[in-house]
């Protein structure tokens, strides 16, 4: 195995994920700690409890109601990013199939589920990131309040999605066995067989984004419960 | 480092300790440019300093390089930038053409609040001595006359005769204006304006107090006939505690179960949403109502009669964003419009989705910023009010209406501008009659 496989497999892996649970955690941590001491509801409120915060995470309504390209745009985005997440449990391990496998789908019916959500989920996910460049590299009032964070965070998705894609549609076959076997190695301490050149690539995008994301403005994911809940819940 | 850039820096440095709000919005925006698109300011001119995210970034960029771990590494790469003297100087300007509307906060995918930050902001500029001059003077005179106006209790009395007088006129009656009455039930809290200039809402007030029996229980202060707190805009705390701490003291010192705050949106926002729920001076034995949530649950009760015909022309109402927005008072100003207007009209959109009149967060005030009132951020709302049609804009907000009066004059539009109460004054029977009005416009 070569340095760079080696770097990619087997140390990365670990400074990517560890970087990311820290860094989350540290984050909403900081966030929990601090208080607040003026109400600041906004009216109208969506009400109290947790179906407001679940509503505005899963359909974007505030977005909705600003700026409905935009919408389009970052809901198809996040579904799909969602979707591919899910999966690529599937690389990782075995389960997921068994699961599905005791549901009564056969091996046939699994990869055709595979290639219709995996397929479209990569399109989507590929198209939509673009059209967000474009919109930030064209539309004036977001070219002008874009900076080198901004492009940052779209050029390491672009990269990570492309070198998927590639894997998906460029007929470049991945072996999942070989997959599971290194993400089982990684849990166990042991050596494990190299991955091919295209899933190194797209693995070491990925390491990168990952480790970026606590400590950029990706972490919207966690901070928006906060912030949501000040404005758009109702006071106690 | 010197002095100044060392007290910028310790302020924004705070942030890390909260408050919450605050400190979320130093890490999240995503830059979409949501807020730009609904923003009132943006709207009436495209310019860079205006986008609210730009805006907003002026404070974030210097949290982000002295308080993240990625701003001190990576520096502009991670969105961090020190402290720049020239884009300093600019500050004033920058964060006195944000009316604090909030309405960004209600279409941003996170809720981000970019009011909050122009606050701080203004607490910094405010902290150098850097207020604009109009908002000093005029929270200077507050805090030694108790009133935005600087008007005498003397001064105040004259004119509450004057309108007692005007009333007894209109209606042929002694319609009572008690004042300094220890013992009242009701203490009324108006803008000082609707005391001493736009006289018409006290009127309207006073007439309802007349006709539910209750003329004798109420009151207002000579002392504190003012609920304006310009500390709210200066970003002074100690300001905005002083200033409102006068006011509940003398309502405590006379005694009254309900504090009735007036048609003064940041006032009744100071009072009910920052006082109250903070408990600043603990547990207060009054209670705090709004004028017009008192006069609109009257009038669904059936306690008062109106004479529509006094009122034929259309009217909108222009929602102020402190009722709206933060107080959700949305509905009761317009039960009193459709009860005593003939021809009621709603501006698109309005509630809590209205556009800022241009003149929030002490805007209104700054002569020296007329020009940009009337032709930038006032923009949107001058288009909205035409689009009705209507002859009269209605609202609830001194503020709002210094604002709207100058950008229908600017643009020689034939509207006039008034309070909610004065159309309630206008119809409102008394004895079984309306008012034999004079012109007050």
């Amino acid at each position: 195995m070569g340095s760079t496989a080696f770097l990619v497999t087997r140390i990365l892996p670990y400074l990517a994920l560890g970087s990311f649970l820290l860094g989350v955690a540290y984050r909403l941590l900081g966030w929990w700690r601090v208080p607040q001491p003026t109400l600041m509801t906004l009216y109208p409120t969506e009400g109290s409890g947790w179906k407001p915060l679940v509503k505005e995470a899963l359909f974007f309504p505030s977005l909705f109601r600003g700026d409905k390209t935009l919408w389009w745009f970052a809901w198809l985005f996040h579904v799909a990013l969602a979707l591919a997440l899910l999966g690529h449990l599937r690389v990782v391990t075995g389960l997921i199939d068994r699961m599905l496998a005791a549901l009564g789908l056969g091996p046939d019916a699994l990869a055709t589920l595979s290639s219709v959500a995996g397929g479209l989920a990569g399109i989507v996910l590929i198209a939509a990131v673009l059209l967000l460049l474009g919109r930030r590299a064209l539309v004036r009032r977001v070219r002008e309040i874009s900076a080198a964070p901004d492009f940052l965070a779209l050029f390491l998705l672009v990269a990570v999605i492309t070198t998927g894609d590639l894997m998906r549609f460029g007929g470049a076959h991945v072996d999942l066995a070989t997959t599971r076997a290194w993400a089982s190695s990684l849990l166990t301490w042991s050596p494990a067989a190299a991955l091919p050149a295209p899933v190194l690539l797209h693995l070491f995008c990925a390491e990168l984004l990952v480790f970026y994301l606590a400590f950029s403005k990706l972490m919207h994911f966690g901070g928006f419960f906060f912030t949501f809940s000040l404005v758009k819940r109702s006071a106690p | 480092m010197n002095e100044q850039e060392q007290k910028v820096l310790g302020a924004i440095n705070a942030i890390k300790h909260g408050p919450k709000s605050l400190r979320l919005y130093m890490d999240l925006c995503a830059k979409c440019g949501t807020c730009a698109q609904v923003c009132p300011v943006y709207y009436g001119k495209q310019d860079p300093k205006y986008n609210p995210a730009n805006r907003s970034d002026l404070i974030r960029k210097l949290y982000r390089r002295h308080n993240t771990l990625a701003g001190k590494l990576l520096g502009g790469l991670a969105g961090a930038q020190g402290f720049d003297q020239a884009e300093f100087e600019e500050w004033k300007d920058i964060f006195y053409s944000c009316t604090t509307c909030r309405r960004c906060a209600q279409f941003c995918p996170f809720g981000i609040d970019n009011s909050v930050i122009t606050r701080k902001a203004r607490t910094i500029l405010d902290s150098l001595g850097r207020t604009p001059a109009r908002l000093q003077k005029v929270v200077a005179t507050s805090l030694e006359k108790y009133n935005t106006d600087g008007a005498s209790p003397e001064a105040f009395k004259e004119a509450i005769a004057f309108i007692v007088e005007e009333m007894r006129e209109e209606h042929g009656t002694d319609i009572r204006i008690p004042v300094d009455v220890v013992g009242a039930e009701y203490m009324y809290l108006p803008p000082s304006g609707d005391a001493l200039v736009n006289i018409e809402a006290t009127m309207g007030v006073a007439k309802a107090f007349h006709v539910l029996g209750l003329g004798d229980r109420w009151t207002m202060s000579s002392r504190c006939f003012d609920g304006a707190n310009y500390g709210l805009f200066t970003g002074n705390d100690a300001h905005m505690k002083a200033a409102n701490k006068e006011c509940v003291d003398e309502a405590k010192r006379l005694g009254v179960k309900v504090l009735l705050m007036g048609e003064c949106g940041h006032a009744h926002r100071v009072m009910k949403r920052m006082m109250e729920s903070a408990k600043w001076w603990g547990t207060l034995p009054f209670e705090i109502v709004n004028c017009m949530e008192w006069t609109a649950a009257h009038i669904q009760a059936g306690r008062l009669q109106f004479d529509k015909t006094r009122n034929p022309q259309p009217v909108t109402y222009h929602d102020p964003c402190n009722f709206a927005k933060s107080c959700n008072i949305i509905e009761a100003p317009r039960v009193i419009l459709r009860a005593t207007c003939m021809d009621f009209r709603e501006m698109t959109p309005h509630g809590a989705a209205n556009w800022c009149c241009g003149g929030g967060g002490g805007l209104a005030a700054m002569n020296e910023i007329r020009e940009f009132r009337v032709t930038v951020s006032g923009k949107k709302k001058r288009e909205q009010i035409r689009a009705t049609g209507a002859d009269y804009v209605a609202t609830a907000c001194a503020n709002c209406k210094r604002q709207l009066g100058e950008l229908i004059e600017h643009h020689g539009d034939k509207v006039t501008v008034c309070g909610v109460h004065d159309m309630l004054s206008r119809a409102i029977l008394i004895d079984g009659k309306a008012a034999d009005r004079k012109q007050y416009d």
